[in-house]
């Protein structure tokens, strides 16, 4: 939640603040109450009754007829002057002294409607409005210092907020006041106030934004509403109404704002009200989404703001290349490859640039402190352009360092002007340009991408990046720069161009700048596609864009999402619809092929029921089963922890027991296909050397299968095959991969691993499980044996302790190898059906083939083989030969032959 | 009760009545301020567009980036033509704001009086 007031209210010493002995009270006057700020003791001096009500409209609508009155009045004396010229023989006459002093009443008229036209002015001027400006409205900083240097001799009188309030919000107290006198209501509440003021427009607006219907808050509302003791007229306003007003006349003031608006009140009832809190809270909109969407509202109204004031200043600025001291002079070669960037701010193609306060600031200075020129460092999306684009704002307010004054920011196109392919032609270009930059002596150079002139971009070999660090030394021109940390380290920094250059370093934005963010640029894409936003949609576009979108950074990725949000919700429902957290959660779950939407109640069933869809296909092995089960429900749920993979499996056991089954068919089950897997077989990365196989060489573009794999599909299960087999410094690699969720590739990227459930496989230990097993020890010991003694000389203790679970699959019994014969024949079965063939299998011969497949050393394999050659074989040699026909029936008999029944002929 | 009869008091002794009293003395002081420092904003305005002093500071630099010796004495002589011809731009404004602020303090009294003038002679030359 935004920072509450702090300060001490102080409460009347003869009636302690309370609303019905305050209404008579000589000492405060009836206020009750005042809070000590540097206007003086703010309180609320204006009574709220029927009366005051009605006599503040009867008082406004006098007004307007006097006015209305006044300026007819003088009209008529214009009208009497007009008539009487109109009269005149020769219109000449008008200038001669006869006619003015011949005592014509139309000139007597004439003056005396001049005169009232004095008093009309004076009455407009001060009369026509109601409202007075806060205080520190339109005061630059030296006033303010003036201003607030009288705080302690003002802070002895009383200060009166009512006056401030605007029309609006003056509706919204009286609202109030008629609500809690219709409810028989002895005194009004923060609650009649909060209930007013979602009522105003602007409260509808709000609602709008939050996403909440009036209709889901009004049953709620209305019942706590109720709860305030009832009692007879007078109705006072109770001592938190008189409170949250003047804090919302405090909350107006330090956002400067021109006057107390209905979304202070709005916001001060919420603020002041917990049971208001838990209210919405409960309806899904904690505390600090609704201040948020305040924010929002004000943000926009402040923009507006801005915008009236920048379009002023911008008319200040030449509409030229030419400076306003005219000492530039035409610079055609640069112009053919470059965008001047303060001619597209004046001419309002750019927009403000919101947050990033602190960079700006370390860009100024840095270009402050000497002729040194600045590049910006930061990851693809951060803001760079923006920054640079909001200092060409900056420098048509002329809100600049000397340094820029009456300057031109330009940006030149790198890729055209090397995309010539003539290295030579290039650096000649570059060249000239630059020479024209220097003697024009009033442009700050632009340059995107600063690495492609070293040679880091696709254009081939091409090193300009010499040539601009010679001019640069001249120091004739400021040039900034921006590129990508990754290219600064290869390209720039060790260059003498990197000496030159003064790194400002720009992070990504953290989530509240970039909710902000959102919010600035949402109106021109609400524009564009005719959609609105819901506070939700954009809270939402910044967090899973942040949590699943790893390539580019925030803003300009969370900026993206809402952007195709609102194409997707024009297209689903039509213009003037309303984007939701569910069109935001649909085109980030198509970006990053992760389930982020709200879990649907199919969705929902089939978590719940995991266990049983797995266990269709793994036979016994019911702790593994579980164990993986829960972990898929706590991923989710979002209860696990979000910087480490959904889970991490030591999968142990003999062969064939069904550990990679277990993984496949959770693959099958959740994630859609078997195949929706990235399974690396660890034997093939048996020396140290493999590791860029698996996360990439060095620079090398491809990155590594895993790294590449998991990239591409960052919802997947990674199964570790026989990791035993793997060399030391690879299961290190994976040390970080479990306990962070992330890994760096070749190339530097860094991967996200955090919705990967990694599974790794191994047979470590399988001679020692086998015969405990044989001995009937029980599992649990088995497993704490195994932990302490057989897997100590295998694997690393850090790493054993990283997995979440280290599952020890039995050997399979006599039993199980039956069910996985029923599987199995199953299968054949369904095969069949394919090719509109029945196949059916006597009990006996399922009995016979698990027998004939059951090898407790290794597991279910033998009995695939044992299968293959019985029956398969069979099958094969009986299609062949033709032996079968569609609609017939193959039964497998119990001494393993194959008996075809043929289909009844049709009749 | 006390605060309703106030109330229609102001209304009507102070807001209505009141303020054809309030009238001269507001028009010569806070209208005569809201006006001056309106004509002062204008005219800031209207000489940062003019941009002195921009073009003081730059007077010995040639326009045009023309660095010869030539393109310097003409630069310079230009640059004097030009800010006389914007100084003398700004003071007719200046004077015009000016007329404009004396025309304000005499409209009142000075309408009142040929209003009172020309009522005053129409009643004795009408017969």
């Amino acid at each position: 939640m935004a920072e509450p007031v702090t300060q001490q209210i102080i409460l009347c010493s003869t009636c302690q603040g309370d609303p019905r002995a305050s209404l008579t009270c000589k000492a405060c006057g009836g206020s009750g109450l005042g809070l000590p700020s540097a206007d003086g003791l703010l309180t609320w001096g204006a009574v709220v009754d029927d009366f005051a009500l009605a006599f503040r409209k009867i008082k406004l609508r006098i007004n307007v007829f006097f006015h209305l009155t006044l300026i007819v009045l003088s009209l008529l004396t214009l009208a009497a002057f007009v008539w009487r010229l109109m009269r005149l023989d020769n219109l000449a006459d008008v200038s001669t002294l006869r006619f003015w002093s011949a005592g014509y009443p139309e000139v007597t008229f004439f003056w005396f409607g001049l005169f009232l036209d004095c008093f009309i002015i004076f009455r407009l001027v001060e009369y026509t409005r109601d409202v007075k400006l806060l205080p520190n409205w339109g005061k630059n900083k030296a006033q303010r210092t003036v201003y607030e240097a009288g705080a302690a001799e003002r802070s002895k009188h009383r200060f009166n907020v009512s006056l401030f309030f605007t029309d609006d919000a003056w509706q919204t107290v009286g609202n109030a006041y008629r609500l809690a006198k219709d409810l028989h209501l002895g005194e009004v509440t923060v609650t009649h106030l909060f209930a007013a003021a979602i009522s105003s427009n602007t409260g509808a607006i709000f609602m709008t934004r939050l996403g909440l219907p009036f209709d889901k808050i009004k049953d709620p509302l209305a019942q706590m509403c109720h709860t305030a003791t009832s009692g007879p007229p007078p109705i006072p306003l109770s001592r938190d109404v008189k409170r949250a007003l003047i804090l919302a006349y405090a909350d107006a003031r330090r956002e400067h704002r021109k006057y107390v608006s209905t979304i202070e009140i709005f916001l001060q009832a919420f603020r002041n009200e917990p049971k208001l809190q838990e209210l919405l809270d409960s309806l899904g909109f904690p505390p600090d989404h609704v201040v948020h969407v305040a924010e929002w509202i004000r943000l926009q109204d402040k923009l507006r703001e801005d915008q009236e004031r920048f379009v002023t200043l911008a008319m200040l600025k030449p509409a030229t290349v030419m400076n306003r001291a005219m000492t530039a002079r035409q610079t055609p070669l640069l112009d053919r490859f470059s965008e001047d960037l303060t001619l597209a701010a004046r001419n309002g193609y750019l927009q403000p640039l919101i947050g990033r306060s602190q960079e700006m600031e370390e860009l100024l200075r840095a270009i402050e402190s000497g002729r040194r020129s600045v590049v910006l460092v930061g990851e693809p999306g951060v803001g760079k352009s923006a920054i640079i684009e909001g200092l060409a704002r900056r420098m048509v307010e002329e809100d600049i360092p000397p340094q820029l004054f009456d300057r031109r920011l330009v940006s030149i196109n790198l890729p055209q002007l090397i995309s010539a392919g003539d290295p030579g032609l290039a650096a000649e270009r570059l060249f000239a340009i630059l020479n024209e930059v220097a003697l024009s002596g009033n442009i700050i150079l632009i340059l995107h991408g600063i690495e492609s002139l070293s040679g880091g971009s696709s254009h081939g070999p091409l090193d300009l990046a010499e040539s601009l660090s010679t001019e640069l030394d001249k120091g004739y021109f400021l040039a900034i720069g921006t590129t990508t940390p990754h290219a600064y380290t290869q390209y720039v920094e060790r260059r003498s161009l990197g000496a030159k250059l003064t790194r400002v370093n720009i992070d990504e934005m953290g989530r509240d700048d970039a909710i902000r963010v959102l919010m600035a640029k949402s109106g021109s894409i609400e524009f564009q596609n005719k959609a609105f936003f819901s506070f939700a949609a954009i809270e939402k576009a910044v967090t899973l864009s942040a949590r699943y979108l790893h390539e580019r950074s925030l803003p300009d990725k969370a900026l993206d999402v809402i952007r195709e949000a609102s194409v997707l919700a024009r297209k689903q429902r039509g213009e003037r619809t309303f984007v939701t957290a569910d069109d935001v959660a649909a085109i980030v779950h198509e970006k990053s092929r992760i389930p982020v939407e709200a879990v649907s109640s199919d969705e929902s069933a089939k978590l719940l029921n995991l266990e049983s869809e797995l266990h269709k296909r793994v036979i016994g092995q019911d702790a593994a089963v579980v164990a993986v089960a829960q972990a898929m429900r706590r991923a989710r749920a979002e209860l696990r922890e979000g910087k480490r993979p959904i889970a991490n499996f030591l999968f142990l056991g003999p062969t064939g027991v069904g550990k990679t089954e277990l993984s496949k068919s959770l693959a099958a089950v959740y994630f859609g296909s078997e195949t929706a897997m990235a399974r690396v077989d660890m034997s093939e990365y048996q020396d140290a050397s493999s590791i860029h196989r698996m996360i990439g060489a060095p620079g090398d573009q491809r990155g590594g299968l895993v790294t590449e794999a998991v990239r591409q599909n960052p919802f997947t299960i990674l199964l570790l095959d026989e990791i035993e087999k793997a060399h030391p410094e690879i299961l290190n690699l994976f040390l970080q991969v479990m306990d962070d969720g992330r890994l760096t590739d070749g190339v530097g990227r860094t991967i996200d691993f955090t919705n990967v459930v990694l599974i790794a496989t191994s047979n470590a230990g399988t001679q020692f499980i086998q015969d405990e097993v044989r001995k009937g020890t029980p599992m649990e010991q088995v497993k704490t044996t195994l932990m302490e003694q057989e897997l100590k000389g295998i694997f690393r203790p850090e790493f054993l302790n990283r997995f979440d679970a280290i599952i020890v699959f039995k050997p399979l019994t006599q039993d199980d190898v039956s069910q996985i014969a029923w599987l199995m024949v199953n299968k054949i079965g369904e095969r069949l059906a394919e090719k509109g063939m029945k196949f059916r299998a006597e009990d006996a011969a399922v009995e016979q083939l698990a027998t004939l497949g059951f090898d407790p050393l290794f597991g279910a394999r033998p009995l695939r083989r044992v299968i293959q050659d019985r029956v398969d074989n069979q099958l094969a040699d009986l299609i062949l030969r033709k032996a079968v026909q569609r609609r017939d029936t193959i039964v497998l008999q119990a001494d393993l032959s194959l008996l075809v029944e043929p289909a009844p002929p049709l009749s | 009760m006390n605060n309703r009869v106030g109330a229609v008091a102001h209304l009507l002794f102070i807001d209505l009545l009141g303020s054809i009293a309030w009238f001269p003395v507001w028009w010569y002081t806070k209208g005569l301020s809201l006006i001056a420092s309106n004509a002062i904003a204008a005219l800031t305005y209207r000489s940062q567009s003019y941009s002195f002093r921009i073009w003081i500071r730059n007077f010995f630099v040639p326009m045009y980036g023309q660095f010869d010796i030539w393109g310097r004495i003409i630069s310079v002589l230009m640059r004097f033509v030009v800010l006389v011809g914007r100084s003398i731009a700004i003071t007719v404004e200046a004077v015009i704001y000016a007329l404009g602020i004396v025309l304000w303090a005499l409209a009142p009294p000075l309408t009142f009086l040929l209003g009172s003038q020309s009522g005053v002679l129409g009643a004795i030359l009408t017969p």
